[in-house]
């Protein structure tokens, strides 16, 4: 051991200027938005006495939640559907099914966005197509509400749970669902009771990270949402940039890194949080 | 936008140490080819051009043209200093960072004139030298200590004209949808929705302020199962010609865009729209200095500039100077026109400056 942190001394020195540019430009910020949160306008915790006094902030949370956790689930669901499509594919299919993935990664979230309304708008092609042929009378309402929201935040974040998932289940050792055969179990069971565990830390991790990665979403329930679903993205921006209320945007600010931190504790009472960011479980 | 500004305060940098002679002219030309900026503004003894210069801050689009044409070009002419564009929109916070950052990039904002009451007493503007800025080039209320206005655009809105025979008038039928029905749209930034909402509520147009935030938002609440708002021209634009609402409020010089699209499907009413005093401000510390950007504003204040604007943009003059020479074809959409100037009512910036952020929190907690 000894050894170890001798050999480890010299990195550690290597590492130390960069290191200290994190602290300085990453935990310097986020400590001057902390304060801000306090100071803004006036000095004390009045900012935070609005969460109980206001229930238009507690409805905004609400709403944020809600729609982080349900497009949390079903982005989890269908990644891990097509993340299993991929690891039981032959290899040519599955490098063209990773292209076809990270091309998404290349277009812009606002172009996306925009589709969707093209696609399910009022005169959209799927309500145009319905009208043509006579199946609904009036077009149906996909989006400018919380289902254009869901809609367009599950589409996006799809190759978000597919990365973590495949990654972890390339890395499985199929001779475990063999043995689990061969010992007489059918093949829902070896799913559930082995397949699915295994996953787990593949399933928690693209969970994490869709959830927080939702809890900034911005641009798509702005535009999809009708201006009718606020999250409190738009609304730290909207107390930035004009009401200058940045007392407020802070204080909710540093409620979403609290808030962020608080899931990861909690996750680690569960299991071990190095196994989920590809540590070893060792 | 930050590789822009990035690259322009290089060049910037490179321009000033160029003329102090603290960098040799080929590494300044080979900083010229790296920032990528045409050489032709900068090459040779016009280095100074590109550390003296006007830039606006505005939203960017057409504007950019317009502004250019209307107002760089003789400003150009007159002193020899181009016109150049930041085009990331100057919000309040934005301009509030910007001063508060010491690092000034923008000489003027094309902004709102209520911006001026909420960052001007605060120390984050230049007054404004009305030495060198006439106060008679602009509708009476709207010369204040930190801006001025310009140009005036409104809200009003548009209605389908196939789905209602007997055109709607009036914000009072815009908020009838017993009367009226189909969905609407309004602005999800209060200004404007509020004061359609209180005129639909049977308040006189000169006498809309201060608002009554809670009558007007009981108003908007009433509608809001048959409303959508928009952030954003554009946005508003496509809801109305993407049949999403059957009225619309838009800005009025939108209504002009739609009414073309729409092969007049689509019809503007200007009654009772809201005329906005669009403003030049200028942020504390402009790097132009303040004696070169008034002279910038008074030369805004041009009345042929002002109709080029509303020819370009369809942006309404504010100078009375130019009131009489709106062209024909404007006289339906502008809001300073003969025809339209006793129909629509005035915002009110000194209340919207001192207002604003609970008036916009308001709306926003009302509608989501």
């Amino acid at each position: 051991m000894s050894t170890l942190r001798n050999k480890l001394k010299p990195g550690w020195l290597l590492v130390l200027p960069f290191l200290a540019l994190v602290v300085l430009f990453y935990l310097g910020p986020i400590l001057n938005i902390l304060m801000l949160s306090v100071t803004d306008p006036a000095p004390g915790l009045a900012n935070y006495a609005k969460l109980g006094e206001s229930d238009a902030l507690a409805r905004i949370m609400w709403t944020t939640v809600r729609i982080c956790i349900v497009t949390t689930f079903f982005s989890v669901l269908l990644g891990y559907s097509i993340a299993y499509g991929m690891v039981h594919s032959s290899t040519q299919k599955q490098s063209l099914m990773l292209t076809l993935l990270l091309v998404s990664f290349w277009i812009s979230i606002l172009v996306r966005t925009f589709s969707w309304l093209m696609l399910l708008g009022n005169r959209g092609l799927i309500n145009n197509t319905l009208l043509g042929l006579g199946i609904v009378s009036q077009p149906i309402e996909f989006m400018r509400n919380e289902l254009g929201v869901l809609i367009g935040m599950i589409h996006y974040m799809i190759p978000y749970a597919v990365l973590p998932l495949l990654v972890n289940m390339q890395s499985l050792d199929m001779r475990v669902m063999n043995a689990s055969r061969n010992l007489g179990a059918s093949g829902t069971q070896t799913f559930w009771r082995i397949y699915l565990p295994l996953t787990r830390p593949g399933i928690v991790a693209s969970s994490l990270l869709i959830f927080i990665l939702s809890l900034g979403f911005y641009v798509t329930p702005a535009i999809l949402g009708g201006g009718k679903v606020l999250m409190i993205a738009e609304y730290i921006s909207v107390q930035l940039l004009v009401t200058l209320k940045w007392g407020t945007a802070a204080m909710l600010a540093a409620l979403m890194l609290f808030g962020v931190l608080a899931l990861l504790w909690l996750m680690s009472k569960f299991m071990k949080l190095s196994t989920v960011f590809g540590g070893s479980t060792q | 936008m930050q590789d822009k500004n990035f690259l322009r305060e290089t060049l910037q940098d490179g321009a000033k140490a160029f003329q102090d002679g603290k960098l040799d002219r080929r590494s300044f030309l080979a900083l010229c080819a790296a920032t990528g900026f045409a050489s032709a503004t900068v090459l040779a003894g016009k280095a100074e051009a590109a550390a003296k210069e006007i830039v606006m801050w505005n939203w960017g689009g057409q504007s950019e043209e317009c502004h250019g044409n209307a107002i760089g070009k003789p400003f150009e002419a007159a002193t020899g200093l181009p016109m150049r564009f930041d085009t990331s929109g100057p919000l309040q916070g934005k301009i509030k960072e910007m001063v508060d950052s010491g690092n000034v990039t923008a000489d003027v904002c094309d902004a709102d004139l209520f911006d001026a009451i909420a960052l001007g007493p605060t120390g984050h503007l230049e007054a404004i030298d009305y030495d060198v800025v006439s106060k008679d080039k602009t509708l009476p209320n709207y010369a204040l200590d930190h801006g001025i206005s310009i140009i005036l655009y409104g809200y009003a809105f548009v209605y389908d004209t196939k789905a209602y025979p007997t055109a709607p008038n009036s914000w009072k039928d815009f908020f009838d949808t017993a009367k009226f029905p189909g969905k609407r749209s309004l602005y999800k930034w209060a200004n404007g929705s509020l004061e359609a909402a209180l005129m639909a509520d049977g308040v006189a147009k000169d006498a809309l302020y201060p608002l009554d935030i809670p009558r007007a938002l009981a108003k908007i609440k009433a509608m809001k199962s048959d409303s959508l708002y928009w952030g954003s021209g554009s946005e508003a634009h496509s809801m109305v010609v993407n049949g999403e609402v059957s009225m619309g409020m838009v800005w009025q010089n939108r209504g002009k865009n739609i009414e073309a699209d729409t092969d007049g499907r689509y019809k503007l009413v200007m009654n009772e729209a809201l005329a906005m005093p669009g403003a030049y401000i200028v942020p504390k510390g402009n790097p132009a200095g303040r004696e070169a950007i008034m002279k910038f504003i008074a030369t805004a204040q041009d009345p042929a500039a002002q109709l080029q604007l509303l020819d370009c943009l369809g942006m309404t003059p504010s100078n009375p100077a130019a009131f009489a020479n709106i062209p024909a074809e404007q006289q339906a959409y502008a809001i300073t026109s003969a025809q339209n100037i006793d129909k629509v009512a005035f915002n009110d910036p000194v209340w919207w400056g001192n207002n604003s952020g609970d008036a916009v929190n308001a709306f926003l907690e009302a509608i989501s």
